[in-house]
């Protein structure tokens, strides 16, 4: 075999090339054999310590309704188990179900009102002994003008809904 | 040091190494497992609430003369009066207007403080239960152009100076 002008033979260079391979072989295999699992083991015991910090006991009661930023507060108070009245830019919910548009229920409350009635029915009968708090949970997106939200708040009393929880994100001082 | 394998005792297998080898297999697994859980369980975002007394019927008539009500009213989307009515206290009316909400708010925190010296209430003793007895309720009247985020933050505001019935007057657009 030539390379330029000078002429190698083909056994020193075959063994050139298996020497290669073993060193490179024996190197693989130092790193595995070299991989020591402490720091990893110290960086998932400090992501545990982390998250158990951070773990709330307390179940989450509300879900956010989509279409739904709710605005931030200081002086949030825990939220209490009510049924929750969301209103965003895509409607009106309560509990979830969709009960019509802001406008259709600025001008015609019924169907909003016929619902809380019926919720507040449900609760008389399972809690027979007690006398209705008039808790409700109130979610509204930040950017929805106030006097719209001003006047769902307004209905709630007309069915003894006068206790509101207007839902925020807490946030620190 | 611990480490994943076991090592050969040295010694020929005579003497029992010195160095003990903790199995750090099964450490990891539980590790891992705990991180899964907790990271799946854990709550980003801490929702609150802020409580709001609407009146319902009677309860509006049913406050006594010797106490002072706060009238807080959005007389324009930029602009924010504060008023005290009834009881034997009295305070100028607090007026504050800015464009930016935040210098709006800081403006109105610095004043909310200020009232506390006003009305005459003792220093050395809690400003914010002594305001929270003297106010029996905050109305906040929103007007067109407010958006539900300004509303929330005047509100969270008048809470953090003790000032905790609050309520919302419904207002059409």
């Amino acid at each position: 075999m030539a390379i330029g002008s000078q002429t190698l033979k083909v056994g020193t260079f075959q063994k050139h090339l298996l020497k290669r391979n073993q060193k490179r072989k024996a190197r693989k295999r130092l790193m595995i054999a070299g991989l020591t699992l402490t720091s990893m083991v110290d960086m998932f015991s400090l992501l545990v310590i982390f998250l158990l910090q951070s773990f709330a006991t307390s179940p989450e009661l509300v879900m956010v309704t989509k279409g739904v930023t709710l605005p931030a507060a200081i002086s949030a108070q825990e939220l209490m188990d009510a049924p929750v009245l969301s209103l965003s830019t895509e409607g009106v919910f309560l509990d979830q179900k969709l009960i019509g548009s802001v406008d259709e229920l600025l001008h015609n409350p019924e169907p909003l009102m016929d619902k809380l009635s019926d919720l507040r029915d449900l609760w008389q009968k399972t809690h027979p002994t007690e006398k209705f708090k008039g808790e409700i949970s109130l979610q509204a997106h930040k950017d929805l003008p106030s006097t719209i939200v001003s006047q769902f708040m307004g209905m709630l009393p007309s069915q003894n809904y006068g206790l509101i929880q207007m839902a925020v994100v807490s946030k620190g001082r | 040091m611990a480490s994943a394998g076991g090592a050969p005792a040295s010694g020929g297998g005579r003497r029992k190494s010195l160095d003990p080898e903790i199995n750090l297999v099964p450490f990891i697994d539980l590790l891992s497992t705990c991180i899964c859980f907790l990271l799946m369980t854990a709550v980003w975002m801490e929702i609150g609430a802020l409580q709001v007394k609407q009146a319902t019927g009677t309860e509006a008539a049913a406050t006594t003369s010797k106490s002072v009500e706060m009238d807080v009213r959005f007389t324009s989307p930029t602009k924010i009066e504060v008023a005290l009515k009834g009881g034997a206290k009295h305070a100028p009316k607090i007026v504050v207007a800015d464009a930016d909400q935040t210098a709006r708010l800081t403006h109105l925190n610095a004043e909310l403080a200020n009232l506390a010296t006003t009305l005459k209430l003792d220093a050395k003793a809690d400003l914010k239960a002594q305001m929270g007895q003297l106010i029996s309720v905050a109305r906040v009247t929103t007007t067109t152009g407010v958006p539900y985020g300004d509303l929330v933050a005047v509100m969270d505001l008048l809470r953090d100076h003790g000032i905790v019935n609050l309520g919302v007057v419904p207002v059409r657009n």
